[in-house]
């Protein structure tokens, strides 16, 4: 017995466990210090796909699309592993309810570590390494970041641990069935290990943990926030965009000013409030899917389009991404809205039919497909009725406007079709700084007390033409705080670039801070970015 | 050792049960599954058709069509019966709630064999909640004369600027196969993202074959029989490479259209796209000989969409003069962006030019349909293999009808002289990209009327009096295919028989060769008389057109 207790590579047998001479007292005491470490692993990466990165997984689905029908998968299963992924993406459906999907990620993650062990026949000393693959998947997750989902196969996601669960398990199966090699527990205490082989192990899921999240805190914090802010999209949860984006105000990303510009379309308030986050726009890690850096255009231009009321343009950006990556249950929605509020009812029944066979669609399909044929149902949708106000008067042709469409339309809006078109006209021109062409739009709002973004941007026009405030009010409440903000600033406008972040804080939400020092990477080139020259063309 | 051995048992007889238990249930599955086809004792008769996707309602058909299997749309019912009865013989089909009728195609063939020349009738019957009903039948009438068997087309999605996964197929009209010619980008990689162009096939084989492929590895691809050729059409007096193709009937030779295409996006139109021309020329391309040369060129003349009448000795072609549109004086670099101003003042008529098959030159180009003057505008001529008719499609303005809702289909009768409508083909969505099937008695379309937006095939019979029928969608095996499929089909194009080429001897000539380059034979192109004809009243340099230094 003392033999064995001595020596750690022979497994003990419960037999021999229960003749240990250690006495009650000791064995007690020794349980008491063993942790189940497999349970343990499966709630921390369930607590870290359902509730940490849920959003982002839940985004990945949404980016990806899976129906039961081969021949409407033919695009993936025509690619090298396409059956993998054809798996992977089906099980992404899951992530519909990040609970649901973190429980099968928090499944195939500890069930594959526990067959790595068990296939590998590590012994308890060198148990830990068994979690080193999971861990190490989840640091390629969290290191990818919006690239996996963004243009990429998100068959992958959880293919590629199904697919290694599987492998693991046929090993196991077939080394149980030629040895006698016990199997380490997996749901209870692991007896066969000393505390400190099992304090070993929780170390490392300990410090694993801690590092994938620590390092997408560090490198890639703004992973969870777009998430999170796209997912408030879909929901239009117009509320919680505005108060994710101001509590992480000082973050800067296109994604997240696009999908804040459109709650504050939808609550009212693109004429007060767009300031309120910093619009410098870092650089993102992201990547299409030719493998080039780029700022995520495709991301928020079909849905920028879409809440701007460009709705044949948002279509056509829909499609424009359908062709390089295939339908996504996003694109699909998006189209869907956009053939219903033109009225185009049999291409919008199409999408619907498409979207039934997708798991957890129903509600969505039962929701939109109740407007076919109803344009009064269309019209008195809060959504749509909000974006009908800002939808074109006449046609013309995209390329006639700067990109992206959305801003480059509104730059150059001379008749709409209501105030609400007014104002998003007059907040392009503000935000892309063009003061001329917002002076050439306030007649209309003459006579009234401006927006406080507004108001602040025709002070500020008051060098350029005289005259130009007359017939407002209250322009005089805003006049004594540009005087002092000027005074303030006049230390820092030799090196803009370099105090901007600086004063950001100070001047948070106040227009003549951002017409100084927002935005100064701007330049007159097409703030898209996705340069496809090369596929591109008349099809 | 006795425990290891058991185990090894167990492990055995667990895996053969399993596969048993698998195989009752798949059986199990397989003969629970069928419909019951039983027609009902009991039932009421109501006055109105069925609502069926797609619509094969009074239709006429081939007898060498696959099954049209079809789906009745009635969420009331929780099941359906089909009956067709014609000449004596009968066909019976049963569908679930979801009303998908899929007809067995032996049965089906045996049914079209015996109903030649006559009338089908169907009835459907549904079973609702009150009982079971049977709609008013419906006649499918069966055509004496088949339909070439195969349609090859470009799988795609609709229209749009970027491409990525596209593919050429070819489907067997007698049954659903469908295989590819030729796909492209399966696996996405940058440096090999290609285009593939329309195609076309000489007298209706497939012997010689045509297409172009744009971007990464371009060049235009040449086949006869199972081997590829990529050449490189492309010259500095050439617009751009050939882009639409006709095989010359008789002969080995090539008429390619050359275009400087540009298209913009609707931000508010029901026609969401418009493809334009800024500039178009004819090219004649021997490929024996690789040797290239200009047809007509012109820079106020936008000649495209080239097709041979079947004794090879009339290139019909369709021709805008753009001097109604733009001032050619001021610089080519805004000529498209002046032209896209006036897109819905750019007309074309339909013109011809007699070819000389011995020495293989051209004579004068004469008009054929002069639409310009009724405010319209004609594309894609096809003469029929008897010669009488020229089919074209009208629309309002441009050339891409494809994208046009006014488009409908026309016939020029060159007999008679006159020119109509095929009324019954038509719909109010895009009709176009027409072919003749070999024998004239049908066309093959393409058509966005089942989505305005997602162009299928439509098939239509032709009859003797020169009036074309109700056409009827490409059948499939799912008839929600239509439905769920999220690409177009274009340029559809019949052959006698399958494609020779393998898709594998396509990529390598795609992918591993990069086409030797056409010999240009300078001084071939004509005089265009309608160069003369200027709306502008400026009689423009007629040798300007010749000079191969003229810039673009």
């Amino acid at each position: 017995m003392s033999k064995q207790k001595n020596n750690p590579k022979k497994a003990p047998t419960p037999n021999v466990r229960e003749a240990r001479p250690e006495g009650k007292e000791g064995v007690v005491q020794r349980r008491a210090l063993l942790l189940p470490v497999i349970p343990l692993f499966f709630l921390a990466v369930w607590l870290w796909s359902a509730v940490y990165f849920g959003h982002v997984f839940r985004i990945c689905r949404e980016y990806s699309f899976w129906v039961k029908n081969p021949s409407e998968m033919q695009f993936v299963l025509s690619r090298s592993f396409g059956s993998l992924w054809y798996v992977g993406r089906m099980l992404l459906q899951l992530f519909r309810y990040p609970w649901l999907g973190g429980l099968l990620m928090a499944f195939l993650l500890s069930m594959g570590s526990w067959l790595m062990g068990y296939a590998m026949r590590l012994r308890p000393r060198w148990r830990w390494i068994q979690y080193a693959p999971a861990l190490a998947y989840m640091a390629v997750l969290t290191y990818h970041g919006l690239d996996i989902f963004f243009e990429a196969e998100t068959g992958r996601i959880l293919g590629i641990p199904f697919l290694t669960v599987l492998v693991l398990s046929i090993w196991a199966v077939i080394i149980r069935s030629f040895s006698r090699k016990p199997a380490p527990a997996i749901v209870g205490i692991p007896r066969d290990e000393s505390p400190w082989q099992n304090r070993v192990q929780i170390l490392v899921l300990a410090v694993g943990m801690m590092c994938v999240v620590g390092y997408n805190e560090w490198r890639r914090a703004e992973v969870r926030v777009v998430c999170r802010l796209m997912d408030a999209q879909y929901e239009q949860d117009w509320e919680t965009i505005q108060r994710v984006a101001r509590d992480n105000a000082d973050m800067s990303n296109r994604p997240m000013a696009a999908y804040y510009a459109m709650a504050l379309v939808h609550t009212d308030q693109v004429a007060t409030r767009v300031y309120d986050i910093r619009l410098d726009y870092d650089t993102l890690h992201i990547h299409g899917m030719d493998w080039h850096s780029n700022n995520a255009s495709a991301m928020y231009i079909p849905e920028g389009s879409y809440h701007a009321g460009l709705l044949q343009t948002s279509y056509h950006q829909c499609m424009e991404q359908m062709v390089m990556t295939g339908p996504t249950v996003r694109l699909l929605q998006l189209m869907t809205k956009c053939a219903l509020m033109r009225s185009e009812w049999e291409l919008a029944r199409k999408y619907l039919r498409v979207l039934r066979d997708v798991p957890f669609e129903g509600s969505f399909c039962q929701r939109y497909g109740a407007m076919l044929n109803k344009p009064d149902l269309v019209n008195a949708d809060a959504e749509m009725a909000k974006i009908r106000l800002t939808e074109p008067i006449h046609d013309s042709f995209e390329n006639q406007y700067q990109q992206p469409t959305f801003m480059g339309y509104n730059l150059a809006l001379v008749e709409g079709r209501s105030m609400n078109a007014l104002y998003n006209s007059l907040a392009v021109c503000l935000y892309t700084k063009v003061m001329p062409d917002f002076m050439a739009r306030l007649n209309p709002i003459r006579g009234t007390t401006p927006p406080d973004n507004f108001a602040d941007g025709i002070l500020l026009c008051r060098n350029k033409q005289e005259g130009i405030e007359k017939g407002f009010t209250g322009l005089n409440l805003r006049e004594p705080r540009l005087q002092a903000y000027m005074k303030t600033i006049q230390p820092y406008l030799k090196d803009r670039p370099r105090y901007a972040r600086e004063l950001f804080p100070r001047f948070k939400g106040y227009y003549p801070y951002y017409y100084f020092f927002g935005n100064l990477k701007a330049t007159r080139k097409s703030q898209t970015g996705s340069n496809r020259s090369s596929s591109s063309g008349v099809n | 050792m006795h425990t290891y051995i058991m185990k090894k048992h167990i492990i055995v007889r667990s895996i053969i049960a399993l596969g048993i238990l698998l195989g009752i249930i798949r059986l199990a599955l397989i003969f629970a599954g069928k419909p019951d086809a039983a027609i009902p004792a009991k039932y009421e008769t109501v006055d109105n058709l069925a609502a069926l996707y797609p619509d094969y309602t009074d239709v006429t058909i081939p007898p060498n069509i696959a099954p049209l299997n079809f789906q009745v749309c009635d969420s009331d019912a929780t099941a359906f019966v089909c009956r067709m009865e014609g000449q004596g013989q009968e066909l019976t089909v049963g569908a679930r709630a979801d009303g998908i009728i899929r007809v067995d195609t032996i049965a089906w063939r045996a049914l079209l064999q015996q109903s030649k020349g006559h009338d089908i009738t169907v009835s459907i019957y549904a079973k609702k909640p009150a009982g079971w009903v049977m709609f008013k039948p419906y006649h499918l009438y069966v055509a004496q004369e088949d339909i070439d068997p195969y349609l090859s087309y470009r799988l795609i999605e609709p229209g749009y600027e970027l491409y990525r996964q596209l593919g050429l197929y070819q489907r067997n009209l007698t049954n659903f196969t469908e295989k590819p010619i030729y796909e492209n980008n399966r696996e996405y990689e940058d440096g090999h993202n290609h285009c593939i162009n329309c195609h076309n096939y000489r007298n209706y084989s497939t012997e010689d074959m045509v297409f172009h492929v744009r971007s990464n590895h371009g060049g235009t691809i040449v086949i006869h029989n199972d081997r590829a050729t990529k050449v490189q059409i492309k010259d500095s007096t050439i617009i751009t490479a050939g882009v639409y193709p006709a095989w010359h009937p008789k002969q080995r030779l090539v008429a390619f259209s050359t275009n400087k295409t540009g298209q913009t996006f609707h931000i508010y139109h029901p026609e969401k796209i418009e493809v334009m021309d800024e500039a178009s020329d004819l090219l004649l391309y021997d490929p024996d000989k690789n040797q290239v040369s200009h047809i007509l060129r012109s820079k106020a003349l936008l000649e495209t969409f080239p097709n041979w009448s079947p004794d090879g000795n009339w290139l019909y072609f369709t021709q805008a003069d753009i001097r109604r549109n733009v001032d050619l004086s001021e610089p080519d670099s805004t000529l498209g962006m002046r032209l896209v101003f006036d897109y819905d003042n750019v007309r074309y008529d339909l013109w011809r030019i007699p070819f000389n098959q011995q020495d293989r030159s051209f004579g004068q180009p004469e008009k054929v349909v002069d639409a310009v003057k009724d405010g319209k505008s004609i594309t894609l001529p096809r003469v029929s293999p008897d010669g009488r008719y020229v089919l074209y499609t009208l629309g309002d303005y441009g050339q891409f009808h494809i994208w046009h809702k006014s488009s409908d289909l026309w016939v020029k009768d060159l007999e008679r002289d006159s020119c109509y409508a095929l009324q019954q083909a038509n719909s109010t969505d895009v009709d176009s990209y027409h072919i003749w099937s070999s024998n004239g008695r049908w066309i093959v379309f393409s058509s966005r009327r089942m989505d305005g937006n997602y162009s299928r095939p439509f098939i239509a019979y032709f009859d003797e009096h020169g009036q074309a029928r109700k056409a009827f969608c490409l059948p499939q095996e799912d008839p929600e295919q239509n439905l769920l499929l999220l690409k177009s089909y274009n340029v559809p194009e019949l052959t006698r028989d399958a494609v020779r080429v393998s898709p594998r001897e396509l990529r390598r000539c795609i992918y591993d060769t990069e086409g030797e380059r056409a010999e240009y034979l300078p001084g071939h192109e004509v005089r265009n008389p309608a160069m003369a004809d200027a709306v502008s009243g400026a009689t423009p340099d007629a040798t300007s057109g010749a000079s191969p230094q003229r810039p673009r």
